[in-house]
């Protein structure tokens, strides 16, 4: 038993590490103003409705490194609550290749379902 | 998910938390180490604000679920750490097939096996492949660009603490020191990026942890007490002599070299005889010197090439002592 749980979790990491950067993309495109680590990652828990939420600290590395790959922006501002948060923004470049993604992604799901399809489940 | 496997119980204080998550990355990249720490303290903190009604602790057994307990945090960043430098490692040449995508979560296993068909290269291969390499010119760069660092970062450390020290008679020496000793930590995140970009060691992204608990009063006097502050701003003032160092080091080598390699054209193009002289006399004069300065300058280039990456890796690691400490 705890075997296959051990072997849905892995699969539910592998899935997740190949997703979040295409999750956080949207979440920031969809965002009117630029956000911080804290609420985007509730605002990933609160629309990805659990699925997407592994553990929320995985978050921040990512959002660095889509930062570092040049498809956001970034800005800090002091906070009263603690250090100062870090804001960010998705580009044009970011935008650009959200649009690219969501048709890989389209592709996948599409390919992965007909693939699927009549699985006894 | 679940959280069991919890060898020990769950803190109860942010700074016991994130204590915990410091023990947890013991041995990690002290750079990563800040950065977790970081997130993990703006995490929190939101958290705790966003629910004023319940207590530290409560809040904290509540984010386990959702950010992680320590040791998954800890966990999540070092594979996190791995799978990126694999992925934005700028790929060696003459090995396998390793341009990645900028941002990949899942390519470790692509890498891997880019990694797997290295093979060992000869020495002569090691010798010139420092021409491909794009950490020599970071290197080289670096080496002009901290004679002008160098100087900026020591002029600031020298005149800020003289001029706060010798205004501390006076009441408005107290912030003066004060908004001195901010720079210098700002300064400090600015060189970091300076030297990861350029010399390719991973400095620190974020500015390092203080504990907002204590109050103001104390917070500033773990700013004296604090060994980082004042390693900081040792390395600001060396890095005037090494600046100079490097920047001398860069010139004479490269200017001499590169006259070597070009004497010959200067013969051709400008009448300026390619020779040795002594006192003002020729005594090798000949066309057999030509492809003797090409050869001489050439090999005197690599080397050149071969100490600047050298010095950046060496420059790279005292920096990361000095300016990087948990």
């Amino acid at each position: 038993m705890g075997d296959f749980e051990a072997q849905l979790r892995k699969f539910q990491k592998e899935l997740s590490a190949g997703t979040v950067s295409l999750a956080l993309l949207a979440v920031l495109a969809k965002a009117r103003e630029p956000l911080y680590g804290y609420l985007i990652a509730k605002e990933l828990e609160r629309t990805g409705d659990g699925v997407l939420s592994g553990k929320q600290s995985a978050l921040y590395p990512v959002l660095r490194n889509l930062e570092g790959a040049g498809l956001l922006e970034s800005h800090v501002e002091p906070s009263v609550a603690g250090p100062p948060r870090r804001y960010y923004r998705i580009n044009d470049e970011g935008r650009a290749v959200l649009t690219q993604w969501i048709a890989a992604w389209n592709a996948t799901r599409d390919s992965l379902e007909s693939v699927l399809e009549g699985v006894e489940r | 998910m679940n959280n069991e496997n919890n060898a020990r119980p769950l803190p109860t204080t942010i700074p016991e938390y994130l204590e915990q998550l410091r023990a947890a990355l013991a041995g990690a990249d002290p750079a990563m180490i800040q950065d977790a720490l970081y997130d993990a303290e703006e995490y929190l903190r939101s958290e705790l604000a966003e629910q004023p009604g319940r207590g530290e602790a409560e809040v904290i057994a509540g984010v386990a679920g959702s950010y992680g307990a320590p040791e998954e945090v800890a966990e999540i960043y070092r594979e996190t750490e791995v799978t990126v430098n694999r992925a934005l490692r700028t790929p060696l040449p003459g090995r396998g097939p390793a341009p990645l995508p900028p941002v990949a979560a899942g390519v470790a296993t692509a890498t891997a096996a880019a990694a797997a068909t290295a093979k060992p290269r000869s020495t002569v291969a090691r010798f010139f492949g420092v021409v491909l390499d794009p950490h020599t010119y970071g290197a080289l760069f670096y080496m002009l660009l901290s004679l002008v660092t160098g100087v900026f970062f020591f002029t600031w450390v020298v005149t800020g603490l003289s001029l706060s020290v010798s205004l501390l008679i006076l009441i408005v020496g107290i912030p003066v020191l004060l908004l001195f000793l901010g720079s210098v930590r700002v300064l400090s995140l600015v060189e970091g990026r300076i030297i990861e970009a350029l010399l390719g060691v991973r400095m620190p992204r974020r500015p390092a942890y203080t504990d907002r608990s204590q109050g103001w009063l104390a917070r500033i006097g773990t700013m004296f007490t604090d060994g980082r502050t004042w390693l900081t701003m040792l390395y600001f003032v060396l890095m005037l002599p090494l600046g100079v160092a490097y920047f001398s080091i860069a010139t004479t080598l490269l200017s001499t070299s590169l006259a070597l390699v070009f004497a010959p054209v200067a013969d051709v193009l400008f009448d300026q005889p390619v020779g040795v002289w002594i006192d003002g006399v020729n005594v090798a004069d000949g066309f057999w010197l030509w492809p003797v300065s090409v050869v001489a300058g050439l090999v005197l280039l690599f080397g050149t090439l071969h100490l600047a990456r050298a010095i950046g890796r060496l420059h790279g690691a005292v920096a990361k002592h000095l300016l990087v400490r948990l």
